[in-house]
This record gives C-alpha cells, structure tokens and sequence, in this order.
C-alpha cells in the first residue's frame, strides 16, 4: 500500500503580513510547503507572489507573523543565511563572469578544494545540459541558457528550497514548454523542494504537486492542481483557472450537506457535498460547469443516465485537436462553452446547427 | 537644397568654436615674438622655455595634486550619492538630489566668491585644500551623473543574486557591484581630473599665494614677451584634456558593453 501521510513541512508559512507603507501586500498568509514538493503560487499581476517569495528568501521583512524554514524561526536571518536559493525572473547571471565563474559564485564560501568546485560546476552544467558552456562569456548566451546557468547556480549549493520567480516568462512558447518539462524532471532528480511564482494557471498545472491560488495577498485556495481544477472554492478560483461556464440555479433543499438544485436549462442535479465547497444554502446561487463536462452528442447516441439538454450552436471555434462550441441552451439565459475533442467520423457542427447536449452532475460546483 | 542651410551653419559653428583652439598650436610652433599672421616658420623654443621656467614647474605640481585629489574626493563621494539616488527611496530625495546638481548650473564666480568669503569668516587661510574643496563641489554633479548612469545600468537583482548565494552586502559590493560600475567610476575620476586642472575662477579666487596652472597661465598674460611660451602650455593642455576625455569615454562605453546594453548618450 502506497504511503499517503504527507512529508513533514520544509517551510511554515503563519500569518504572514506585509505593509508597504499603507499597502497592504500580504494579507495573513499560512500555508505549510512539503519537504521535496513542487509548490506554485499561482495568481494575478500584483497579488503578492513576489513579495511572500522574496520574503521567504529574506529580501522582504515582513510585518508580522512567523516564517519557519526547515524547523527555524526565520526573523532576522539575513538571505545568505538561509537555506534557500533563488532564480530570478531577470536570472541575474552576471555579465563580467563566464559561465562557469557564475555557477561556482555560490561555492566561494565553502570548504571545498578548486578540484572539488571545478567537478561541482561541471556537474551542475551537466544537468543542466549546458555541459561544455563553462568558458563562455555569460552576456552572450541566449534567454534560455541564462535560465539554466541561473538554475545550475542555484542548485549547486544544493538549497533546502529552491525558489524561481516566473523562470520562464521571458522564453518563447516552445522553449517554455520545453523547460517546463525539463524542471519537473529536474526538481524530481534533485528531490529539493522548489516554489514556482507564476501567473500562468496552464503551467501551474502542469509542473505543481501543489498550487497556492492568490488573489490580493490572501491564499484563496490550496490543493493539488486536480482538485483545484474539479472542485475550485470560489467563483473567482474557477474563473482564474481554466474555462468555467456558470448558470444560474436555485438550490431547492439541502440535508446532510446534499444539496438538491434546479438549474437553468438543465433541470434537476443533485450534488453531494464536496460539489459544494462554500457549503449550501436554500436559495438562488450558481453551478459551475467545465467545457469538457458537457457533451454534443451525435446521431445515435443516447446520453448516460439520460440527462440531457437541448440548444442551438452560436459560435464554433476550430481548434485542431478540438473544437470548442458556444451554446445557447433552450431555457437558459446565457451561453455555454463546450469542448469537444476532433475524432476520426465525427463531424464539427455549424453555427445555428441544433445541438443536443449530454450533461453529468457528478461534474458541477455550487456557488452560492 | 534642404538641409543645406543646416549644413553651412553646422559648419560654421564649428569653426567659430575650435578655429581659436587650432590658432593655439599654430603659434606654439611659430617662430616669432608676436601673435599676427604671417607665420614665421617652426620653432620648439617655447617648449623649450616651458622646461626652465621652476615657477610654471610648481604651478603645474599643484594643479596635479590638486585635480588627483578632487578626482578621489569627488569620485567617492559621487559614488555614495549616485548609489542612494538609484537605489534607495528616501524623504526628500528629489531636493536633495537637486541641491548636489545644482554647482552645474550656479554661476562659478558666485561658488567662488562664497566660498572665499566663508573662508574668512571663519579666519582659514587659503591653499591647496580649499581649491580641492571648491573643484570636488564643482565636479561632483559630473561624477554622480557618469554614476548614476553606471547604476542604473545595472540590474538591482545582481546584488541580491550574490547576497542570495551566501556573499555579505561588503563582499557583494567587491565581487558585483565594483566590478560592473568601475569604468563609470574610471571615466568620472578622468573627467574630474580634467574639469579641474582646467578650472580658472575658483581657483584664482581661492589659490592664495599658490597658483595653479590656469592661473600662472593668467598672470604670464601681462607679458607679451611671455605669450607664445603660454601658446605652448595651452597646446600641451588641450591634448592632454582631449586625451583624457577620449580615455573616459572609452571606459564608459566598454562598461556598456560588458553589461550588455545600449549607449544611451554620454559626452562624446
Ligand atoms: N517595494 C515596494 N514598495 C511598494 N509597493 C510594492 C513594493 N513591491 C511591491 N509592491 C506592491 O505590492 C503588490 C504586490 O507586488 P508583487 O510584486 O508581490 O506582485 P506579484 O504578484 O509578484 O505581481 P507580478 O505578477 O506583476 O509580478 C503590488 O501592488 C506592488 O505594487
Ligand atoms: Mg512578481
């Protein structure tokens, strides 16, 4: 049987407050990151992730509240002190040093022979699959080998926490996806905890055991990218993260925190109570739907269970791999996306065309 | 033609602004008492004359220990202020700021005169180290320009990339920060240099009984036997103020490059 008790924390994150002079930056933040996870903090331009970052490095006092990396009391301790290292978003690779001066900075300070340190650098260019850069002058490298320069100077002192402010947002698409891929297998080599800064919800997904959502220095939301894309908390999470369509619904009673709702254009859902994550009040309140929880379904077939739905197609947008449908349901006020996967045989519908949907409750969120 | 008009008073500009400077060395050269065309051939004799004169040699010893002390002075000090203006948000930054700009654009006779005036009233005799004062009061606006910019430059996260990786703010400063600002620091130390062994009225103001070249030069103007030896001089110290700019320059742009980064302006 698979061990699920959780590694203990790395980092204790309790109610952390940030003023900048009358700004309110951070907000009371407590979290608890894993020893050997991948953490994100995920959220809009301005909502703090730089600065609960930087204060974790120790570049930012913070107001109040505690910080207690790997057991110990952070306050006071200066950066160099502490066992962290950082990328940054500009990587900082400095430009009067080669590539192999930049990622041996850090080992200056240890007790280790020149043998020693030219083996550790060579290693950390290896991994980083920079192996034969060393004598390069650092300001003639492009965007995403100062990346990896940064990273394998970083990493050499082999940190209890790595910590990466938006890495990859200066890269072009391709390259970001490559290096997505390439972190993940990184960070699981290394097996050192890393804490990903982000504003791309897509890469978050992708690279996270565990997303911290921010909006305005409060955490709205931490889980696992599954289930923070299933079961977002809030409207504002599911907004932030992929594509949400939302129809009004009055919930008509609730016991034992099952909820019984009719939903516009729908009909009747039950859902049971972790599809209700704010908890369940008799009234009007919202569903969630994702796009991919709704089907268009075809000539022949029939929905499961029967639940379904019927509409017309106002808009088709042709993805390639997919195709994503904006539908009017008969009955409901607004529009809905639908995504559906481009299949051998299976034809792509045209505006105006009738559609007939497959709906599954088991897929819905309440809002209240 | 457009643009020809342009052209013809871009070139008379010109001429009205270094036609004298090219008149200094043609009479250096010319073999004869008095200034006035026709030349009368080539001579080095008031070079020569410029070897055995012990009065220009002491005036020339101050003017140097003078400029090298007020490049330091104003260096350092400029380096500090450029550092907190790029840097740091403080309280009155912008006033503070214009205040140290502003020897740029006051009057120098009225810098001279105040000077000399709070001198004696405070009962100090003038000398060497007043002169240093008055000149680093002078060039510092310049050092604090030619630094900031080296600042600027320089992305912030440098600094805490080092300090991240275990250095102390000191050690930063020697490994990161020196390094990357030096040839901004290279090209203020040769620009104060020059600002100062050029500088007349502070120093006439302030030299006391110790003069400095630009005012023995002054002095030797009352005998026109003495004029073309102070041809000579002025010759010798329009290259070497040439060169010495030529050199900051040099530092300033290699700087750039080293960052990585455009020439945005500068002096030359
Ligand atoms: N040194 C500072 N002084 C004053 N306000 C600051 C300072 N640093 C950040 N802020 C403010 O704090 C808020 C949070 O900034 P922060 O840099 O943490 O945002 P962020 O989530 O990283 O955003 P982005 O995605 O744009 O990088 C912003 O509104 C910003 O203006
Ligand atoms: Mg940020």
């Amino acid at each position: 049987m698979k061990d699920t008790t959780p590694p203990p924390a790395i980092i204790t994150l309790d109610d952390v407050h940030k003023y900048y002079g009358d700004y309110h930056a951070l907000r009371g933040i407590s979290a608890e990151i894993r020893q050997g996870e991948f953490f994100s903090l995920l959220g809009p331009s301005g909502c703090g992730k730089t600065t609960l970052l930087r204060a974790i490095a120790g570049f930012e006092d913070i107001s109040s509240g505690h910080i207690q990396l790997n057991g110990r009391n952070m306050e006071g301790v200066p950066p160099n002190k502490r066992p962290t290292n950082m990328v940054f978003q500009s990587y900082a690779i400095f430009p009067h040093l080669s590539v192999a001066q930049n990622v041996a900075f850090g080992l200056r300070r240890t007790s280790m022979s020149g043998d020693e340190k030219k083996r550790a650098v060579a290693e950390a260019l290896e991994m980083v699959g920079l192996k034969d850069y060393g004598r390069r002058a650092a300001h003639a490298l492009s965007g995403g080998q100062r990346q990896r320069v940064a990273l394998a100077r970083a990493l050499i002192l082999k940190p209890k926490v790595l910590l990466l402010d938006e890495p990859l947002s200066a890269l072009d698409k391709k390259m970001r996806e490559q290096m997505q891929v390439e972190l993940i297998k990184l960070q699981r080599e290394v097996g050192i905890t890393f804490i990903l800064v982000t504003h791309d919800q897509e890469e978050a997904l992708v690279m996270s055991d565990r997303i911290a959502v921010m909006f305005e220095g409060e955490i709205a939301q931490l889980d696992d990218p599954e289930l923070l894309y299933r079961r977002p908390n809030s409207r504002r999470v599911a907004e932030f993260i992929g594509m949400m369509n939302f129809l009004p619904a009055d919930v008509i009673s609730v016991s034992d925190g099952r909820a019984e709702v009719e939903v516009a254009g729908l009909g009747r859902a039950e859902l049971d109570a972790a599809q209700c994550p704010g908890g369940a009040i008799v009234g009007a309140a919202r569903i969630g739907l994702r796009p991919e929880s709704l089907t268009i379904l075809f000539e022949g077939q029939s929905p499961e269970g029967g639940r379904s739905a019927e509409g017309v197609v106002e808009e088709v947008v042709y993805y390639g791999d997919m195709t994503y449908y904006d539908v009017l349901i008969d009955g409901a006020p607004n529009k809905v996306s639908v995504s559906m996967r481009n299949m051998p045989g299976r034809r792509v519908l045209e505006r105006g065309a009738p559609a007939h949907l497959a709906w599954d409750p088991r897929a819905m969120v309440l809002f209240s | 033609m457009r643009g020809g008009g342009l052209k013809v008073y871009a070139i008379l500009y010109l001429a009205f602004l270094y036609a004298p400077i090219v008149l200094l060395p043609l009479f250096a050269f010319n073999d004869g008492t008095v200034i006035a065309f026709p030349l009368q051939g080539f001579t080095l004799e008031w070079f020569a004359a410029l070897l055995d004169t012990p009065a220009l040699h002491e005036a020339t010893l101050n003017s140097l220990i003078i400029a090298v002390s007020v490049a330091i002075l104003a260096t350092s000090l400029g380096l500090f202020a450029a550092r907190a203006a790029t840097r740091y948000k403080f309280p009155g930054k912008p006033g503070i700021l214009g205040f140290i700009m502003l020897p740029l654009v006051l009057p120098e006779v009225i810098v001279a005169i105040s000077l000399l005036a709070v001198l004696m009233q405070l009962g100090l005799d003038s000398g060497l180290w007043t002169i240093i004062l008055g000149h680093s009061l002078l060039c510092m606006p310049f050092s604090i320009a030619i630094l900031q910019g080296s600042f600027a430059n320089m992305d912030q996260s440098l600094e805490e990339a080092a300090i991240d990786l275990g250095e102390t703010p000191l050690s930063t400063f020697r490994l990161v920060t020196f390094p990357l600002v030096l040839p901004g620091i290279i090209a203020s130390l040769l620009i104060c240099f020059t600002i100062s062994l050029d500088e007349f009225i502070i120093a006439f103001f302030l030299s006391g009984n110790e003069p400095t070249l630009p005012v023995y030069l002054w002095g030797q103007l009352r005998f026109p036997a003495r004029l073309p030896v102070v041809m000579a001089l002025g010759t010798i110290l329009v290259t070497l103020s040439v060169l010495l700019l030529v050199v900051a320059e040099f530092f300033r742009r290699r700087g750039l490059k080293r960052a990585g980064l455009e020439d945005t302006g500068g002096f030359l």
